[in-house]
């Protein structure tokens, strides 16, 4: 009963509510469901709709301005769509590079069973033709919008941190160095000028990189390589006091750094493993035997 | 000698508490021995690893210090946009034109002093890899300055027309700034938001034509952003804008709407400056 008689109440007042607050017609939005049936309320405002509307088509020519904001939203749908279609043209390319490094990855991955090093480069460098054909490609597509390289750099960041990542694990297999920058940029055939490699992009394969070094490690002193452990010791220890020379902010290339030290500390433990059962000073590597002389 | 002190520091903190037990005694020294030497076997692949890595440093210290100057521009130029907005928003039937050229010339002042901080930074590739840090900044100007020119001409101050006025920030020497569609499109979005507070406000203060053609200027805007809003680069930002939008664009329909159809109750108000409301006392009720 008291609830019903505060409803008209609500609806009464509301109906006659004046006060010019800004959150006045929400408040008459609410109950606009129950003031509609009212008869006199819908007769009277037919007359204020016919002079809202006039005053508001008498105003400065309301055609004219939304031809031009016509105008201009056509032109945004045209230039849209072609960046749509650019971007589609590098998916298109970046999916094939995918592929062809799954196909390199997946030679590059029999050195875990024991092939010998040279045969497994063959293969995997094979690939590297390809590669350089589809960064061709995709750097002529990206010349078309000039100034616009980090627009779509999205669309291919990833893969590349692959490609980078392998070329890199090839590299320090053949020669046990790190490849540098540009010369990743040279294997690709890319001009930093045109169409350069990103140094987030590469940073970040190195990482990948030394993500697979553990377990290459692991594997050689399976297959009864003792030596392996020191040199990757050496090497990541080198490459992770590389890395400490950079001011990094907390970005993805940041966490993959923070991970590297686990890599290091894997092939720290396989070489002290290896080192403590006198495997190492067994083992038919010079190097191991020159090192042992010098402790 | 600096670097193999550093990396010899590193080895005595990464092992495990378990394999420092281990290693304690003549292991442990000849490991530390040994990690001396190795750094010292070829120093030549060594330092051309160095070499490179300090290249990177560099190029990566100057990126992130020009980023940063450019999220502080972004964000004074967000703060002084949104001074603009509020400088709009104090308009009134009495003071339009005095509001309205102070918000102009305070807009003017943001192009000039903090906008024009950002022509030197993005010049080149610079431009789109560093757009996340200036878009919010931006988006925030495009809508002070759409705002402030609707309120004035009732139109939409097209991307062009914006674009003409940074021209003179820079000399014809460097790339002019030039604002990019994704980031208008991102501010007009915004835009509906202010429009909806002004229309409501102007509803209030009786202003009611104009109110509608708020109304029908949102409309137009949110209609045309319908069609291009899913071909742009990222989307999802615009996506969740949208949905604002029509909210937004809803709001002020309904406010509209109430004042349409309770017409006749607002004859105090649109029929003289009397603000004396003889049914206030009604909600004494309540």
């Amino acid at each position: 009963m008291l609830s019903a008689f505060r409803n008209t109440c609500t609806t009464l007042c509301s109906h006659h509510f004046l006060n010019p607050k800004p959150y006045f017609p929400l408040f008459l939005i609410s109950t606009q469901n129950i003031s509609l049936p009212n008869s006199t309320s819908l007769s009277k405002p037919r007359y204020w709709h016919s002079t809202f509307f006039s005053m508001t088509s008498g105003a400065d020519s309301p055609n004219l301005s939304s031809e031009k904001l016509e105008k201009q939203f056509e032109d945004f749908r045209v230039r849209l769509e072609e960046s749509g279609n650019l971007k589609e043209r590098i998916r298109a390319v970046a999916t094939e590079i995918d592929s062809v490094t799954r196909l390199i990855y997946a030679s590059l991955l029999l050195v875990h069973q024991s092939r010998p090093v040279a045969e497994v480069i063959e293969k995997a460098k094979s690939q590297i033709g390809v590669l350089k054909e589809l960064y061709s490609r995709l750097s002529e597509i990206v010349s078309e919008c000039p100034g616009q390289y980090y627009r779509y750099h999205g669309d291919w960041k990833s893969e590349t941190q692959t490609v980078v990542s392998l070329l890199a694990f090839m590299h320090w297999l053949e020669t046990g160095t790190l490849v540098l920058h540009s010369e990743v940029e040279e294997k690709l055939g890319l001009t930093p000028t045109e169409f350069g490699l990103d140094v987030d992009d590469y940073l970040i394969g190195i990482c990948f990189m030394s993500n697979e070094l553990p377990r290459y490690v692991v594997n050689q002193v399976t297959a009864g390589d003792y030596d392996c452990p020191r040199k990757v010791l050496k090497f990541l220890t080198d490459l992770h006091a590389a890395f400490r020379m950079l001011n990094l902010r907390n970005d993805f290339l940041r966490k993959k750094f923070d991970g590297m030290k686990y890599d290091l500390r894997k092939v720290e433990e396989v070489f002290y493993d290896v080192k403590i059962r006198g495997l190492a000073a067994n083992g038919d590597s010079a190097g191991a035997k020159q090192a042992q002389g010098q402790s | 000698m600096l670097f193999s002190a550093s990396k010899l520091s590193f080895l005595l903190m990464a092992p495990k508490p378990q394999r420092i037990r281990h290693m304690v005694g003549t292991t442990w020294q000849s490991a530390m021995k040994k990690a001396r030497t190795m750094s010292t076997d070829d120093t030549e692949t060594d330092s051309s690893m160095k070499d490179a890595f300090s290249k990177y440093a560099d190029y990566l210290n100057n990126i992130n210090d020009k980023r940063e100057r450019v999220v502080k521009a972004s964000r004074d130029i967000t703060m002084n946009s949104k001074k603009v907005i509020f400088q709009v928003h104090r308009m009134s039937k009495q003071n339009k034109e005095e509001v309205l050229d102070k918000a102009v010339n305070d807009l003017k002042a943001v192009t000039d002093q903090y906008l024009s901080r950002l022509v030197k930074e993005l010049q080149g590739t610079d431009f789109w890899k560093l757009r996340r840090a200036y878009s919010p900044g931006v988006q925030e100007y495009v809508e002070a300055a759409t705002l402030c020119n609707f309120c004035k001409t009732g139109t939409l101050l097209t991307l062009d027309e914006i674009n003409a006025t940074l021209l003179p920030l820079s000399d014809p020497s460097v790339e002019p700034l030039q604002i990019n569609i994704l980031d208008y499109m991102l501010g007009l979005a915004d835009l509906t938001g202010e429009l909806m507070r002004l229309a409501i406000g102007q509803i209030s203060e009786g202003e009611l034509d104009f109110a509608e053609k708020i109304c029908s200027f949102v409309r137009e805007i949110y209609r045309n952003l319908t069609l291009i809003a899913p071909e742009m680069d990222d989307s999802s930002d615009m996506k969740q804008k949208m949905e604002t939008m029509l909210q937004s664009v809803m709001k002020i329909e309904n406010a509209c709407f109430s004042v349409h159809v309770r017409g006749s109750e607002y004859i105090p108000l649109l029929g003289s400056a009397d603000t004396s409301y003889p049914l206030l006392g009604m909600l004494d009720i309540e």
